[in-house]
């Protein structure tokens, strides 16, 4: 699956990208699967509303964004609910968990969309990144950086040919940095899939292919 | 666990109150709407149905020209021409129409013996197929010294109930009524002919003395007034449901007169209608208030998990899906209320048959289908109008 960007600028930061040169905002660009890319953002550049965008949870921007051949800003509901079942997977800056679900529950109802990972590799996921304890927690009682762990642990629960992540390791010391990069890259290599990662600050959590200044 | 979960993020904050009141408007109206249906329907039924309810009068009715004050003073006025007879067989509710036949020649019947009488005669005749239990004797040919007559059967019930007893006279037997035999002389002196009349049936149909339409037509021919001839001043009606307010109508638009006994049911027929239309208007009310309040819920229901619906749409699930579920989890409920309104139809029915039964009506014990009809389509609209809400809403989100 093919991802293109033509001439894209969000709307609420137009006068803010006109005044610099963005490596992403008004450029038509285009990623093959497969493709590593890094996006480095000072705050404030729209990395989030970047992320956004390109899962298709903001239509407020100018230029057009391609899944394929499917062009985002005309996609129907249906039409996106399975592109996010089937091709594209996220890791949100700000987790979004339900907060009244349990840590599994939470996972399950991921997981049981598809059906493509079984309950026996979720157990040994939560293990590798040391929440199998929280198995049974409410979403509302996890520290924010057990919530990193079960978002990064969903995102995974479905096939994909893109992870769009956004800082996914901002609430993780290193030692969780290293269990959790090495479970991605793990599962993007059996998916084949790439992956588009948004931080602050330059990094080499993943061999990356492309690195742009946003 | 799918559901489990679907169920724990989507209808955690139900106000069951709120849902059970919602559901008993429902299923009140419903029950009211099938109820009004079924008194329309079981009054159709006592007047079609195949079940024999005669307590419900003739179907066959005979009508005339009101006499007024005005139509005293034209000869002829109560005639009917040809063209208001060709009219009223495509009266509303009219089968067939039959000319009553009267005598336009004098008729004088005496009888001897214990029973003596003499009497003028009125005689009538109309088409045999307008004659209820038609005698196998029943014809006369010019020539034949024995005219057979039909009496109505009130003749009889007046001389045996009120004649007889007043005058010390015995009662009468049909059987022995049948064995008497009358002398009649037919026409005006010196033009005179003498038959014997013999009584072969009765009939509750008709309220005079028939006799076949061959001597009639002789008669009239033989010893009539010529200008008399071919007046027909009444008719006999086999109609389908004389209690119809339109064939009512028509009556009294064209100002034909008739037993109003018989038109007895279509008073009844309007009061049901006045009670059918009042029932299922607020049957009708009662179920779009029932149905609105069920929307309500459903909509607030889905407007309290907002949060939870959004991030559902997040994560991958589409609205198609999500609508489904909640579907799947109110259309039940709709379902049953209007189960429960076709059982408490269905128990109102047999009620009603078994209750019936002593007034000699006969009724079906089950109810017929324009309810299971008006079941079904309550059921569509309820089932279309819930659905719909509720795709409505979750593509709001």
């Amino acid at each position: 699956m093919q991802l293109s960007l033509q001439g894209i600028i969000p709307v609420p930061l137009r006068e803010k990208v006109n005044a610099y040169q963005s490596g992403i905002w008004k450029n038509n660009l285009s990623f093959r699967k497969g493709e590593y890319i890094f996006i480095q953002a000072p705050s404030g550049t729209g990395k989030t509303t970047l992320i956004h965008i390109l899962y298709g949870l903001r239509k407020d921007f100018e230029g057009i964004v391609k899944w394929n051949e499917n062009i985002l800003n005309s996609t129907d509901k249906e039409t996106l609910a399975k592109l996010r079942t089937n091709n594209i997977s996220v890791i949100f800056q700000d987790m979004r968990l339900f907060p009244e679900l349990t840590t599994w529950e939470n996972l399950e109802i991921k997981r049981l969309l598809t059906n493509t990972v079984t309950e026996q590799q979720v157990s040994e996921w939560l293990e590798r990144l040391g929440i199998k304890d929280k198995k049974n927690s409410l979403g509302s009682t996890l520290s924010y950086g057990e919530q990193q762990r079960v978002a990064i642990i969903r995102a995974l629960l479905q096939p994909f040919d893109w992870l769009l992540m956004d800082e996914p390791f901002s609430h993780l010391d290193h030692a969780n940095i290293d269990k959790a990069r090495a479970l991605i890259l793990e599962v993007v290599r059996k998916n084949n899939a790439g992956m588009i990662l948004a931080d602050l600050d330059e990094n080499s959590h993943f061999p990356y292919t492309q690195t742009i200044i946003l | 666990m799918q559901k489990d979960i679907l169920k724990k993020l989507l209808l955690r904050t139900q106000h069951r109150s709120r849902l059970w009141a919602a559901l008993a408007a429902l299923c009140t109206g419903t029950t009211l709407l099938l109820t009004s249906v079924l008194i329309w329907w079981n009054f159709n039924e006592l007047l079609y149905g195949k079940n024999q309810n005669d307590a419900l009068g003739s179907t066959y009715l005979i009508i005339g020209k009101k006499v007024t004050q005005q139509s005293m003073a034209i000869p002829g006025a109560t005639r009917f021409s040809a063209q208001e007879i060709s009219e009223l067989s495509t009266a509303p509710q009219v089968q067939e129409v039959g000319i009553i036949g009267t005598n336009h020649f004098p008729v004088y019947a005496t009888l001897g013996g214990e029973l003596a009488f003499a009497t003028d005669m009125p005689l009538e005749c109309v088409p045999d197929k307008f004659i209820d239990n038609l005698p196998a004797d029943w014809k006369w040919e010019p020539g034949n010294p024995t005219v057979p007559i039909i009496v109505s059967s009130q003749f009889l019930d007046i001389y045996n109930y009120v004649f007889a007893p007043s005058q010390g006279l015995p009662q009468l037997s049909e059987s022995s009524v049948k064995l008497i035999v009358l002398n009649l002389t037919v026409g005006s002196a010196p033009n005179t002919e003498k038959f014997m009349a013999r009584v072969v049936g009765f009939s509750g149909r008709i309220g005079s003395v028939l006799v076949p339409k061959s001597f009639i037509d002789y008669g009239n021919q033989k010893f009539g007034t010529p200008q008399a001839s071919g007046a027909v001043s009444q008719l006999i009606l086999k109609t389908a449901d004389p209690s119809d307010t339109k064939f009512a109508d028509y009556l009294k638009q064209h100002n034909y007169n008739t037993n109003t006994e018989n038109l007895r049911w279509s008073k009844i027929r309007s009061i049901v209608e006045v009670v059918t239309s009042a029932t299922g208007v607020l049957a009708l009310l009662l179920m779009g208030i029932g149905t609105l309040v069920f929307i309500l819920f459903i909509e607030l229901t889905i407007a309290r998990a907002q949060q939870s619906l959004t991030l559902l749409l997040q994560i991958g699930y589409g609205p198609q899906f999500v609508s489904r579920f909640m579907i799947n989890r109110f259309l039940p409920m709709v379902i049953a209320t209007v189960v429960v309104a076709m059982l408490l139809a269905i128990a109102g029915q047999a009620f009603v048959a078994t209750t019936v039964t002593s007034q000699g009506l006969v009724l079906p014990y089950m109810p017929g289908w324009p309810v299971w009809v008006a079941m079904l389509i309550s059921t569509m609209v309820l089932v279309l109008l819930v659905g719909r809400s509720i795709s409505t809403a979750i593509k709001k989100q």
